[in-house]
């Protein structure tokens, strides 16, 4: 024990002899265990980001959305485009796929709001969303104050709607909407607020084929009554020409009681809207679970590449290592000669050039983890920085380094360590072996 | 009372042979002599006598190709690799030309360095090493580098190491030969010292002065002992002398 201790103490004080090129050594290490726990925990960030968006839109939930074919696609101009997915096959779905718990169909549009107490105040833009009560549960959706719409109101078709935080703000600044009468011009329609919502953060678009969904602006009305009152159709005038669509629903999202079920379910649902039509090009079918599975890959794809990066900077300072050992064999070729002479086997000798560079390692794996654990720290002040100093810059980043918080995966500590223990050992065996397989006579008489 | 005289080291027709391409050179022809414990021998000869083969072989840096090594009763001759280093360790003192102080350590640290090896360093260790510092006048240096000595220094620092493990016998190879006279003088008052408390002394040396003060002188050539001689009037230091040669290195420590 004593031994082992002073072998490392005299390690040290050898590589004290030269404290820069130990330095220098050291940091080659460092970098390559500083930047192992820095990837790590910037792919772990980075990964969860996108998990979190894509559980946002329901693991358990698959989404089936109305496509607007192109303009023209269908028809001559001034014919009807009528697309989308129907009604009835929202119904069929809950009838005969076993698996599901709910189908909510959605119906959406682009409307002005107004409030009725208020006629001079400016309408605002917002969307009309005809869904039924298990929305609010699917898209976590919470009710402030009042009710969101109830089975009794679709039911019977009533003039309800509930409406999002924002929109309150804005149409009722100083009045509490509950029960006041909202209008809307285009329809010419009288809805009565039942419910306001808590604010919701927007989901991010995911793929191609659902865009980003901010709720911020939104009011709910039972899909029965937007049915009874506006119909299928929709005309939108643009200065003096207009276009009409006709669809019955934007959306179904249909939520599964079991998330392995997802995929089956998923299969079976495609499968029966496609039926008999093998290219309808009208609807897309959207399976988060599958985005979900699909990160995943791409986060052990991510990993892998990290971890090669981070392997590669750690080969390199363990040549480094190397290198530096090498050169110091040579220079002391004459202490060992002395030490052989003196009664050093050839493994003691081994023993204490491996002791000098794993304690070199070790240093740098030490201060490499402490590096690491900056890794939060450093990432937020240089966006802080960003921030400051080229606002423009930031402005034009992507939106996962904007939000982006680098995660320290625990596991990483050790592992960095290790690695850097194993990289003394490799790098070092080759250096202290040629140092013990000196003839002692020869190293005796070295200049 | 009549006890047979012990020996350090016995040598039995001892050769060494070396490979050189083709050519087979025979460095050692056959040496066989015996050091009794308590001798003080020199040995010398010209360049390409053999005498630096000589020395590897009784500092058991090599072997011998033929013939036995007797240190005290065991026979070096044909010992591993790990064996030779363990009989360094534990039975032979080295004193180097160039002192050969290991550069990072202290005065105490390079005195323990063969303890170390023999895996004996403990509390005991410490004081027989300061001990030895003290002896051979470094008592006041015990934590100072080798840079920050002298030579003469440095070569008291390495007998001292040389003893630390109680070897069989001291092994100076030109121990006065980077040293100017009167550190020279200092080294064989301090050798000598030593022989007169009993301890035998080896060394190899070319100077006929320094050769003057050992008790038998033993002439290489060619590989073979050309002669092996007690010395004529031998070269002593007085009692007095040695007192006053290590007051004055004392003083200029």
């Amino acid at each position: 024990m004593t031994r082992l201790f002073r072998t490392f103490k005299l390690g040290l004080k050898s590589l004290l002899l030269h404290p820069m090129r130990s330095a220098l050594t050291v940091l080659g290490i460092f970098i390559g265990v500083a930047s192992v726990i820095w990837l790590l925990a910037i792919g772990e960030g980075i990964s969860r980001e996108a998990q979190r968006q894509i559980e946002d839109l329901g693991a358990e939930n698959i989404i089936v959305r109305s496509v607007k074919p192109p303009d023209g696609a269908s028809g001559v101009g001034g014919t009807v485009d009528d697309f989308g997915v129907k009604r009835s096959e929202a119904e069929m779905i809950l009838a005969t796929v076993p698996t599901i718990e709910h189908v909510v169909p959605i119906r959406e549009l682009q409307q002005n709001f107004i409030y009725n107490g208020n006629p001079n105040a400016k309408p605002v833009d917002g969307r009309l969303v005809g869904c039924t009560p298990e929305y609010a549960a699917i898209n976590r959706l919470e009710v402030a104050r009042g009710h969101f719409i109830t089975h009794r109101e679709v039911d019977a078709e009533r003039s309800v709607c509930v409406i999002s935080a924002v929109l309150a703000d804005r149409l009722f600044p100083s009045e509490d909407p509950i029960n006041k009468q909202m209008y809307l011009p285009e329809k010419l329609e009288y809805f009565s607020i039942v419910g306001v919502l808590k604010k919701r953060n927007a989901t991010a678009a995911i793929g191609g084929s659902l865009s980003a969904q901010d709720f911020s602006l939104d009011v709910y009305i039972p899909i029965s009554t937007m049915f009874q009152r506006m119909g299928d159709r929709e005309i939108k005038r643009t200065g003096a020409s207009f276009s009409i669509s006709s669809f019955e629903l934007s959306q179904i999202t249909i939520q599964v009681s079991n998330v392995q079920d997802v995929p089956r379910t998923a299969e079976l649902i495609e499968s029966t809207l496609m039926d008999g039509n093998r290219d309808r090009q009208d609807i897309a079918v959207v399976v988060p679970y599958e985005l979900l599975e699909q990160a995943k890959t791409t986060r052990l794809m991510f990993m892998m590449f990290m971890g090669l990066i981070a392997a590669v900077s750690l080969i390199v300072g363990g040549i480094g290592i190397m290198n530096i050992m090498l050169a110091t064999v040579t220079e002391r070729t004459r202490e060992i000669g002395i030490r052989r002479a003196l009664g050093g086997k050839r493994s003691d000798i081994t023993q204490q050039f491996l002791v000098e560079t794993i304690s070199l390692s070790v240093v740098g794996g030490l201060t490499g983890v402490l590096g690491g654990l900056l890794c939060p720290l450093v990432v937020y002040y240089a966006r802080e920085g960003v921030k400051q100093c080229a606002p423009d810059f930031y402005a034009n980043l992507p939106e996962v380094a904007k939000i982006m918080s680098p995660e320290i995966v625990p596991a990483s500590i050790p592992i960095a360590f290790f690695i850097s223990v194993v990289v003394g050992v490799i790098f070092g065996i080759y250096p202290a072996i040629r140092a013990a397989k000196m003839d002692p006579i020869d190293a005796l008489r070295h200049e | 009372m009549n006890e047979p005289i012990k020996m350090a080291a016995s040598l039995r027709d001892l050769q060494k042979h070396y490979v050189l391409k083709s050519e087979t050179v025979k460095a050692l022809r056959g040496i066989s002599f015996d050091v009794p414990e308590g001798d003080y021998v020199a040995i010398m000869g010209p360049s390409g006598s053999g005498k630096s083969t000589l020395l590897n072989l009784l500092g058991c840096l090599d072997r011998p190709t033929l013939g036995s090594y007797f240190l005290g009763d065991a026979d070096v001759a044909q010992m591993s690799d790990d064996e030779l280093s363990e009989v360094r360790a534990s039975k032979l003192g080295f004193v180097f030309q160039s002192y050969n102080l290991i550069p990072q350590l202290s005065v105490v640290e390079n005195i323990e360095v063969p303890l170390y090896y023999m895996g004996q360093l403990n509390a005991e260790s410490r004081a027989r090493s300061t001990g030895l510092a003290t002896m051979v006048g470094l008592g006041g240096r015990l934590g100072h580098r080798p840079a920050q000595l002298s030579g003469g220094q440095q070569q008291r620092v390495a007998i001292a190491r040389s003893l630390v493990n109680d070897p069989y016998f001291i092994l100076a190879d030109e121990a006065t030969g980077n040293l100017d006279s009167v550190t020279t003088e200092e080294i064989l008052a301090l050798f000598q010292r030593l022989n007169d408390e009993g301890r035998t002394i080896i060394m190899v040396t070319h100077e006929d002065e320094v050769s003057q003060h050992a008790k038998r002188v033993i002439w290489l050539k060619d590989g073979e002992v050309q002669s092996d001689q007690p010395v004529e009037n031998r070269d002593v230091f007085t009692a007095k002398r040695i007192q006053e040669i290590s007051n004055n290195a004392e003083v200029r420590t």
